[in-house]
């Protein structure tokens, strides 16, 4: 019994000390990062390198697949999903740009989607700092846009978002599992 | 798969050493620019070695918003990279990977942005609300913390023309290491600290909220 008692004793002790210090957050399963348009735009900053204005930015967290099938299981078809992890997504544009035909004024946006097996609904929020999905109000809606899925042979492990140039902007390009979608951004 | 593992663990290993090899806190060199990566299969986007995170003050604010918990508003927000001790010294002279009296960007990666979303004062300084980016010259006792107004700008050197505010704070040596650079926000009388952390070193930079 004493010897049971002695670690356990010990648990207790150095999760006390522990607990009286600052509790640190650990390293995110899913990790955050952030992509800009154009692409690299603060190294090319740094390196004094001519390069188009910074137009926006996005920052997301990134689960990863392992061994799961990720659209129309662990995310569920045709529920509005926060692109990511954690934190809702954000992006910010540090310009007006056009999403289908709707003006977005520069500023910063929360961005969802809901996803279906042939298209996605993206989704630009104006309420901003929220946790998930969990409290998205439609109301606060700034534009919905429709846009095919494009099937993928090669698995993307990890949830990513990056932005590609096009001839009228730039697409914010989403890749996950066997699915890649590009949402256009005019400007 | 299991072959592609292993044959990508040891690319990773490869170039994570190249990477610290190639590390010296100034320099120019395009080599440093490159992100050290824990996926680098994925085409689009690498997935970094020194990962991303973002601390609010309220702490934990986007979670109080969900459960509508939060009276205050939201005060600061803080984005950094977060890397790893890994064995190494972190703080110190020659030999270590944050050396006296030379510029370190608080993480990894891009400049560290702390944004203030209401007028703040740190140590009898007023600093407007608004965005920065915020970097540090360690010392062994003291850390000269700058805010700076080049924003989104990779971390390797900062623009010194554009400091906005420089504040001298304490350090503390902890016996217990910290593996993982961390920077939270900790409520405080006044305001809030943002309590900095890395190897046996911790610091704290006190925020009074106007």
């Amino acid at each position: 019994m004493i010897r049971l008692l002695i670690p356990l004793l010990v648990f207790c002790l150095s999760a006390t000390a522990i607990s009286a210090q600052t509790k640190l957050p650990p390293v995110d399963k899913s990790p955050m990062d952030m992509s800009y348009y154009p692409n690299g735009y603060p190294v090319s900053k740094i390196q004094d390198k001519p390069t188009d204005p910074l137009v926006a930015r996005v920052i997301y967290s990134r689960p990863q697949k392992n061994g799961r099938t990720v659209f129309g299981d662990l995310i569920e078809y045709g529920k509005v999903w926060r692109l990511g992890a954690n934190e809702a997504t954000e992006i910010e544009f540090y310009q007006n740009v056009k999403i289908s035909t709707t003006k977005i004024k520069k500023g910063r946006y929360t961005m969802y989607c809901i996803p279906y097996a042939d298209k996605w609904t993206f989704i630009l929020n104006k309420e901003t700092d929220t946790w998930g999905s969990f409290k998205y109000d439609m109301k606060k809606d700034v534009v919905r846009m429709d846009v095919p899925v494009q099937k993928q042979t090669e698995i993307t492990e990890s949830f990513t978002m990056a932005f590609e140039k096009t001839v009228t902007g730039a697409s914010l390009l989403v890749a996950w599992d066997d699915v890649k979608i590009s949402l256009p951004v005019v400007f | 798969m299991l072959i592609n593992k292993k044959v990508s663990r040891g690319v990773i290993y490869i170039i994570t050493l190249c990477c610290f090899n190639a590390c010296k806190p100034i320099s120019n060199n395009n080599a440093e620019i490159r992100k050290p990566v824990i996926e680098a299969a994925n085409p689009y986007a690498a997935v970094d070695k020194s990962v991303m995170d973002i601390s609010y003050f309220p702490v934990n604010y986007p979670l109080l918003k969900m459960n509508g918990t939060d009276s205050n508003g939201l005060a600061a927000r803080l984005i950094y990279s977060r890397p790893q001790k890994n064995g190494r010294t972190v703080f110190g002279n020659d030999k270590c990977i944050q050396q006296y009296g030379t510029y370190w960007r608080l993480g990894a990666n891009e400049a560290s942005e702390i944004e203030f979303f209401k007028p703040v004062n740190i140590k009898g300084q007023k600093i407007s609300k608004g965005r920065y980016i915020i970097y540090c010259i360690p010392y062994e006792t003291t850390w000269i913390i700058t805010l700076n107004s080049n924003l989104f700008s990779w971390g390797l050197h900062p623009d010194t023309s554009k400091d906005i505010a420089k504040i001298e704070i304490p350090v503390l040596k902890t016996d217990k290491s910290i593996e993982v650079f961390t920077m939270v926000f900790q409520p405080t009388a006044t305001g809030a600290g943002l309590f900095m952390a890395w190897d046996n070193v911790t610091a704290v930079l006190p925020i009074t909220f106007d």
